[in-house]
């Protein structure tokens, strides 16, 4: 799923490792989002969401519109 | 089981350490079944069955290790494993499926049943490296 992840981690200036503890997932599920290699659950999309203070289209395009 | 410990997580490396705890016991009798004559004795008595249940034991254990680093893991890690799992126990029992009506049908020769196990792992080691999404 296309997503602007990376670009939202970088103008923080985290890192993966970083992001992804904020996150409760691992560094390994965070590249995984940042490189549509994993579509994220509902619940991790809006704690995504909730963390960048965005609303989940914000980050994640929506396939579907 | 090397990516798991690499990933460095807490479940990734709580993950080997179980499998290391299973594998050295079943790795142990087979070994000494194959090169002693320890079990010999055994063999067509009812202890044989018992021998049969403990040196399966530590599939079971393996098994759930594996359940448990699903568990224990993110949702990609869960993801991700569940598929390499799959993929893995669907080719293995394919190779076995096709081994045992070759040995009905095509007269080919007697392989123990037992092997499926360390064949399901060999093909879940050829397999992972190249599963890497979960979708």
């Amino acid at each position: 799923m296309k997503n602007r992840l990376k670009l939202l981690r970088v103008e923080r200036d985290w890192t993966q490792e970083q992001l992804g503890q904020a996150l409760g997932v691992s560094r390994q599920a965070v590249n995984a989002l940042e490189t549509e290699k994993h579509d994220p659950s509902l619940d991790l999309a809006y704690r995504i969401a909730v963390l960048f203070g965005r609303p989940v289209e914000d980050i994640f395009e929506n396939p579907h519109a | 089981m090397l990516s798991a410990w690499r990933q460095g997580t807490p479940a990734g490396r709580r993950y080997v350490i179980r499998t290391w705890a299973f594998m050295v016991p079943y790795m142990l009798i087979c070994v000494s079944m194959m090169v002693t004559d320890a079990f010999d004795d055994i063999i067509g008595k009812p202890a044989g069955w018992v021998l049969a249940a403990a040196v399966s034991a530590p599939i079971i254990g393996q098994i759930w290790a594996t359940l448990s680093l699903m568990r224990e893991s993110d949702e990609f890690v869960r993801a991700l494993t569940a598929k390499q799992f799959i993929v893995a126990a669907g080719v293995a029992m394919a190779l076995a499926t096709f081994w045992g009506f070759a040995e009905t049908f095509a007269s080919a020769p007697h392989i123990p049943a037992w092997l499926i196990y360390p064949t399901f792992w060999a093909v879940y080691g050829l397999v992972a490296p190249f599963i890497r999404t979960s979708n």
